[in-house]
């Protein structure tokens, strides 16, 4: 179901008079269950790469299916539709919606699922618990720290079990034992409820989870290796 | 759309309006004074225009009136009419015909020892005119007729200063008859009446019509036939059906026809009020759509994060034609009770004394009545909303169609 | 001095849209007020005008008491002779001597009390609008004595047409019977029921006769160029009265006090409209400029640590509103200008309007009269109440603390 495969995608930008290559004539395949970490340099496309992924961004050139969708063909409802019921997102930051409180973050998905209130409820508070937030449900995005808030989205990402979740530098705006709890919280996930995580990233304390690591360089995959997890020391 | 998806959008549509709180009061409060100048501004035309159509139709009187079918081309005692008999009395019996009063109308001179005057001689059986409502409300003096026998005339006070007469002297009537013969009678005044107007002062003067009829000669004939339903607006609806009953040589007239300068002038006024309403919410937009394209700009990120998260377009245009909605309901609100505030004190009347004379050119007396209707207020109400949706259907469209990575990459 | 302004100037550039939308707002407003100012005074002076040119004059000279009570007797003397005066006096030829007496007017088969007028043929068209509106036969010529001209709603009523005669019963100024007989050469016809009901016009001289008025009659009319000059020739007539009678002068004020009223209650409801809008576009500024000082709170912060004083922040502020009120006037005033430019040439007209207008003298199109007062009045006051709705953002400049102002979001 979560099988990514992209072929052949190319993205490029206008900023001023330069062209800047996001993509070039990148082709992927990942596998159902994979724990895979994109990682390059700031510009070398991975956020692209990721966008294009969720649907967010529509690439110039190529095909790119994630499950059972042509996600370069889809209509803007229905790539809401697929990222509504189908993958999770956490990003860098503003990851959350200010005027809503850490439940109401985490039951917002479901609400516009449709899901009854009691259901989401339960729901929300149990998947808080899981992440540790426990008797914080009730602040707001502005009352809580940085570690507090990514853990509400990370609780907000996979509270609807999306097959897929896609992250975005989740670590950057965390210290170093917060992003480790924080990854770990990743491992489990994966490793419990077979979500697929493709996690863009500079940072080398969280490629060391990754049991797959695409390195990227000027739009373009320049290394793609399998290799043994091995944590971060703390 | 799907309920858990409404309860969302509607929490984030009601704690969005409240972020920045003082933008929201003071649109909030440009929004209840436009609605209250709305409302209070179609109160007082209403008011006058009430007033105006009271005097018109007293004056005419009756909404619908039954003459000789060349009487208004003639007002003259030879083109009278019977009495109403047989299938017309019996329309005149039926509702919604609330009240008829028949009467002699004729020109006539009233003669003083010191002047004289053109006036109009009304015939009039006090207890039928009374029931249409078309008597002199203020005597000032003396009494008014007792019955239609009364050999008694009731003038205006405008009248008497002008003939230099007074209650209890004796004047002489005169009027054609049918064979265009004058006929006169030298009679008493026996009450002076007071009116809103001066101009009905100085036209009008009543005496019996049995008086009348013998001093003419024309047995129980009279000039015309006023009637009344009590409600102006409607008289389109029933006065046909009294069209159908009178008999040949009759013609049945409605208020509008009878007086066209009040009928166009409530037709420009209930315009008016509208063309108002949207001028003045039309100011209001500009202000509105500001808000609200400044609350889209500074929530540029968030939007891209919603989508980002699965919220369709649809769900955040409504999102935000629900923040303006809570806002236009709230400016409704306070507007509404701002008007009922200040316009209930004023419905014993506003003294406009002052400008009487320009009033009376108007059909107007010295006192404005603001007259707060349902109608106006549920105008208001339907200009501000639908207009209002209208003018936020911009900002929420724009704001619907962001690209989410554009929007997620805005800093500001 | 010039790069406060043109960082003034630059700021509000920031927010295109938004400095736009409000100035969009006053432009609007000024558009609309320069609009409805304009058709005020046109037709207010339109009003004036007709009102005064069909009938009462602007000035007239009577009997003291005579407005009020319009007895017979109420007599100016020598009146024909008191309006050749007037004449020379004013330098004027639109002045015409006028007397009014009740009668009994009979044809063969109808009778009605009408209102007699006499007056002088030859002067008469100079000072009202009612002569040149017949339209079967003509009006009274010089010389002209047994004759009459009547309203159209009146020869219908009386059942008369040209050449057929009317006979006249009254009484004389002093008390006496009097009776005459006249043949009707003109029929007029106003489209006003009021008047076409009401005119009926014989020569001043075969009037007097009629009437036992010797050289009296009732009113001098007069005329004047200009309504702004009506004050001036009411002081050189009342210096010219002849002593020993009670005569006075009276201007257009006190023969229709129903037109300034109407005209005083009409500016009170338009008075109302306009505090409206401009309150409503005041708040609007309200608003974008509390939105730019608070979305710059971070800014004016560095501003008051590089040295500025909490003043010049409310002034740049202040210069802010300014331009934008500048802007919103200058393009309000050239669109009101060509709106209104436009629909003075062409009129503008309101359905029902017509009906409405007849009643007031006015006819069925309207023409505004443009003007520097209408052009400028309207957009002045917005710019002043823009420029007050500034004062509170401007006061929560003085509130700043530089630290904290540069720690806000």
């Amino acid at each position: 179901m979560s099988s990514i495969s992209c072929r052949n995608l190319c993205r490029t930008f206008h900023q001023g008079d330069e062209v800047i290559t996001g993509l070039d004539h990148v082709d992927l395949d990942i596998e159902e269950g994979e724990f895979v970490c994109l990682s390059g340099p700031s510009g070398s496309g991975k956020t692209t790469l990721l966008n294009a992924m969720g649907g967010l961004d529509t690439p110039d050139e190529g095909e790119i299916t994630v499950g059972k969708y042509r996600v370069d063909k889809l209509s803007k409802n229905e790539l809401a539709e697929m990222r509504l019921h189908d993958i999770g997102f956490v990003f860098q930051a503003y990851n959350l919606i200010p005027v809503l409180s850490a439940i109401e973050n985490v039951e917002f998905v479901m609400q516009v699922q449709g899901i009854a209130a009691a259901d989401r409820g339960a729901r929300a508070r149990a998947i808080l618990a899981e992440v540790g937030l426990q008797g914080l449900e009730d602040r707001r995005p502005g009352d809580m720290s940085g570690g507090q808030q990514q853990r509400v989205a990370v609780a907000r990402a996979i509270v609807n079990q999306p097959a897929l979740v896609l992250a975005d530098e989740p670590t950057a705006n965390l210290d170093t034992r917060s992003a480790a709890q924080f990854m770990d919280l990743f491992v489990a996930l994966n490793r419990q409820h077979g979500i697929t995580f493709v996690i863009s990233t500079h940072d080398t304390r969280v490629m060391a989870y990754a049991r797959r690591l695409i390195r990227m360089r000027d739009g373009r995959i320049v290394a793609d290796e399998q290799q043994e997890p091995h944590g971060m020391a703390v | 759309m799907k309920r858990g998806s409404l309860s969302v959008v509607s929490t984030l549509a009601w704690r969005n309006l409240w972020r920045n709180h003082r933008r929201t009061l003071i649109m909030l409060l440009a929004i209840a004074i436009g609605v209250w100048a709305m409302i209070f501004m179609a109160a007082l035309m209403r008011g006058m225009t009430d007033e105006m159509m009271r005097n018109g139709l007293n004056n005419l009187p009756g909404e619908v009136q039954i003459h000789q079918a060349n009487y208004r081309d003639d007002p003259s005692v030879a083109n009278s009419m019977a009495p109403p008999a047989g299938e017309l009395a019996r329309e005149l019996a039926r509702p919604p015909v609330a009240a008829w009063a028949a009467r002699v109308r004729v020109p006539a001179v009233v003669a003083s020892e010191r002047d004289s005057r053109g006036v109009t001689l009304l015939g009039v059986d006090p207890a039928s005119e009374r029931a249409i409502g078309s008597l002199p409300g203020d005597i000032q003096e003396g009494r008014f007729l007792e019955d239609e026998h009364d050999r008694g005339l009731v003038i205006g006070r405008k009248l008497a200063s002008r003939l230099e007469t007074a209650l209890g002297k004796r004047v002489v009537l005169m009027s054609q008859d049918p064979q265009n013969d004058i006929a006169d009678r030298g009679v008493r005044v026996v009450g002076i009446y007071r009116a809103r107007l001066e101009g009905t002062e100085d036209q009008f003067v009543y005496a019996g019509r049995a008086a009348v009829q013998e001093m003419l000669g024309i047995g129980d004939r009279v000039s015309e036939v006023a009637v009344t339903a009590h409600d102006y607006r409607a008289v389109d609806r029933w006065y046909p059906q009294l069209a159908a009953a009178v008999g040949q040589g009759l013609e049945v007239a409605p208020w509008t026809e009878l007086d066209s300068f009040l009928a166009s002038y409530l037709s420009v006024q209930d315009g008016f009020s509208l063309v108002f309403m949207v001028v003045v919410f039309l100011v209001l937009s500009f202000g509105l759509v500001n808000t609200l394209a400044m609350a889209v700009f500074e929530r540029v990120r968030e939007i891209g994060l919603m989508q980002a998260l699965g919220m369709p377009p649809s769900l955040i245009l409504g999102q935000l034609l629900l923040e303006s909605l809570y806002l236009l309901g709230l400016g409704l609100a306070l507007g509404n009770l701002l008007a009922l505030a200040s316009i209930r004190p004023l419905e014993s009347g506003i003294d406009i004394s002052a400008v009487a004379q320009g009033m009376e050119m108007m059909g107007m007396g010295t006192t404005l009545y603001p007259a707060l209707a349902l109608t106006d207020m549920a105008m208001s109400t339907a200009v501000v909303i639908v207009l209002g949706l209208l003018a936020s259907l911009l900002p929420a469209w724009r704001a619907a169609r962001l690209e989410p990575v554009t929007a997620l990459n805005t800093t500001m | 001095m010039s790069v406060t302004w043109r960082l003034a100037w630059r700021n509000l550039w920031r927010h295109s849209r938004r400095t736009w939308l409000t100035v969009g707002a006053m432009v609007f407003c000024n558009v609309l007020l320069i609009f409805l100012i304009s058709l005020q005074l046109g037709s207010y002076q339109m009003m004036i005008d007709n009102s005064l040119a069909t009938y009462s004059g602007h000035i007239q000279i009577q009997q003291r008491g005579y407005l009020e009570d319009q007895q017979m007797r109420q007599t100016v003397p020598a009146v024909a002779r008191l309006a050749a005066g007037v004449r020379s006096v004013l330098g004027v030829e639109t002045v015409s001597a006028r007397g009014l007496a009740f009668a009994l007017a009979s044809s063969e088969q109808r009778s009605f009390g009408v209102l007699l007028n006499g007056v002088q043929p030859e002067f008469e068209p100079a000072v009202s609008t009612l002569p040149g509106l017949v339209r079967q036969g003509r009006y009274l010529a010089p010389g002209d004595r047994g004759q009459i001209v009547i309203g159209a709603v009146l020869a219908r009523n009386l059942k008369v047409g040209l050449g057929e005669e009317l006979t006249f019963l009254g009484s004389g100024r002093d008390g006496s019977f009097s009776a005459g007989v006249a043949t009707v050469v003109g029929i007029l016809e106003s489209g006003m029921d009021e008047i076409d009901r009401s005119v009926a016009q014989v020569p001043l001289s075969w009037f007097q006769e009629t009437f036992s008025m010797g050289d009296h009659g009732h009113s001098v009319v007069i005329r004047v160029p200009d309504l702004d000059r009506v004050p001036e020739a009411v002081q050189t007539l009342q210096g010219m009265l002849p002593a020993g009678e009670s005569l006075e002068v009276l201007d257009w004020n006190a023969l229709q006090p129903g037109l300034r009223q109407a005209i005083t209650s009409d500016l009170a409801s338009a008075w109302f409209t306009y505090v409206v809008l401009i309150v409503l576009v005041a708040f609007s500024v309200l608003n974008t400029q509390l939105m730019s000082v608070l979305e710059r709170t971070r800014e004016f912060g560095v501003m008051l640590s590089l040295g500025m004083r909490p003043g010049q922040l409310a002034r740049l502020v202040g210069m802010e509103t300014l331009l934008m009120a500048a802007l919103g006037l200058g393009l309000g005033v050239l669109l009101g200008a060509l709106l209104t430019q436009y629909l003075s040439a062409v009129g503008f007209a309101y359905p029902g309007m017509d009906e409405l207008g007849a009643k007031f003298n006015m006819p069925g199109r309207m023409y505004p009269e443009v003007s520097l007062l209408s052009l400028f009045w309207g957009p002045a006051v917005v710019v002043l109440g823009a420029l007050l709705a500034a004062i509170y953002p401007a006061l929560r400049l003085f509130r700043l603390a530089p630290v904290e102002a540069m720690r806000a979001a």
